[in-house]
């Protein structure tokens, strides 16, 4: 993406600062690669310390696991239905957690600590590569959901109720996973920009605010991301007849 | 994005300064969190946790209490099943008492029959030759009667009513 500078009088703030890794004609961000790798790291090891002793009686990690699972699954059988939940719950909550812990990650974390060559460490979800990655994704999953529970006859979705609603249906196939990424990189990266310019502004105090209220809505965004990624796919598996 | 003073240091390293990274506020929030979270977030797993508890406690109670009724019910089975052969080599010891009585009582009814009929038929043949013999008698005495009046002469007659008179002064 290029380069959108915010020029302020007395200082300079930048987006679109990276920092490139060149994989053949491929050039990578690399802090986005980083910082997704220590939160994926962070969740595996929250994974495998959680279930590495499973006791019949839920307590600490387990139980905290434990309540996830059960939080993930309740939203993925209401959005999905009790016929095809079950195939998805892993998806669905891989969605959540990455986005979850990808958000919270780039607010709570003090990424600034660490000086890069160019570009700063942040949230992954705050980069638009990650977002529109995680959008094709859920594309992606929904045509093979509904095209491999119904075959062909999941192509009727696309004229349910009458023929008119063809063109909508093709054009909210390409709005779907735009819209997805878009809102979810927006408001990430909108959080991070207005601490930023805040912080810049007035130093202390008046961030912190608006710091939790970023710390609500990056756990809003992703459970909206995984309730419309879950949306989609009980779309495409759902019986119209 | 990025501050002017990363520009000027260039490659990886730390930055110590406070105020562009935030830190201050940083830690204030996340001692917020620390402070908030695990009251919110203790309280729900604690209940979840205590939920758990008492739904197992609620299956284990059960479980025993089923296989309390279980074993109960097997030994019910066991008396009842015992029970079920003691009557059976009951009645076959009654149904094999009955079978001998009523054929003892077959037989002696049959001898009993037998006898009623042999004496039946006794009484019978007696009956008839008592009545053939009175029979017997009534035609003697019809015949007799018949030709008494030609052997019955004055003589005779004379001779038969002194008899009687004098039959009858002797008695």
């Amino acid at each position: 993406m290029g380069t959108l500078p915010f020029i302020f009088p007395f200082a300079e703030l930048e987006v679109g600062q990276h920092l490139y890794w060149q994989v053949g004609s491929l050039r990578l961000h690399g802090q986005v690669f980083m910082t997704s790798w220590i939160v994926i790291g962070a969740l595996l090891t929250l994974v495998v310390v959680g279930t590495r002793k499973m006791d019949r009686d839920p307590r600490g990690v387990q139980n905290l696991l434990e309540f996830l699972w059960d939080y993930i699954r309740d939203l993925a059988r209401t959005q999905i239905g009790e016929k095809a939940y079950r195939d998805w719950m892993p998806f669905i909550g891989t969605l959540f957690l990455f986005i979850f812990v990808s958000n919270w990650g780039g607010a709570l974390v003090p990424w600034r600590l660490i000086k890069l060559p160019s570009g700063e460490l942040g949230a992954p979800t705050a980069d638009i590569n990650t977002t529109v990655a995680l959008a094709l994704l859920v594309s992606l999953s929904y045509f093979y959901a509904g095209l491999s529970r119904k075959g062909l006859r999941y192509f009727e979705y696309y004229v349910h109720p009458t023929p008119i609603m063809l063109p909508f249906k093709i054009v909210e196939d390409f709005t779907k996973p735009l819209s997805l990424s878009f809102r979810l990189f927006g408001n990430i990266l909108a959080d991070e920009l207005v601490v930023a310019v805040l912080v810049f502004l007035v130093p202390l105090v008046l961030p912190i605010p608006v710091m939790f209220l970023g710390l609500f809505t990056s756990a809003i965004q992703a459970l909206i991301f995984a309730t419309l990624a879950a949306y989609y796919i009980g779309e495409a598996v759902e019986e119209h007849h | 994005m990025n501050f002017y003073s990363l520009f000027a240091s260039g490659g990886f390293g730390l930055n110590l300064d406070l105020f562009e990274t935030n830190i201050i506020n940083l830690s204030v929030v996340i001692f917020g969190l620390y402070k908030f979270l695990p009251n919110f977030l203790g309280g729900i797993l604690k209940r979840r946790r205590d939920a758990i508890l008492v739904d197992l406690k609620d299956a284990e109670e059960r479980l025993s209490e089923a296989s309390k009724a279980f074993e109960d019910a097997q030994k019910e089975l066991a008396a009842a099943e015992q029970k079920a052969d003691q009557i059976r080599s009951d009645c076959k010891l009654r149904a094999e008492a009955i079978r001998l009585e009523s054929e003892k009582r077959t037989v002696e009814e049959m001898a009993r029959i037998k006898q009623g009929a042999a004496s039946d038929l006794n009484a019978e043949a007696a009956r008839v030759s008592s009545q053939l013999r009175r029979e017997a008698a009534r035609m003697a005495i019809e015949k007799a009667l018949e030709r008494l009046p030609d052997k019955l002469d004055e003589k005779t007659k004379a001779n038969f009513v002194t008899q009687s008179i004098k039959n009858m002064g002797d008695s």
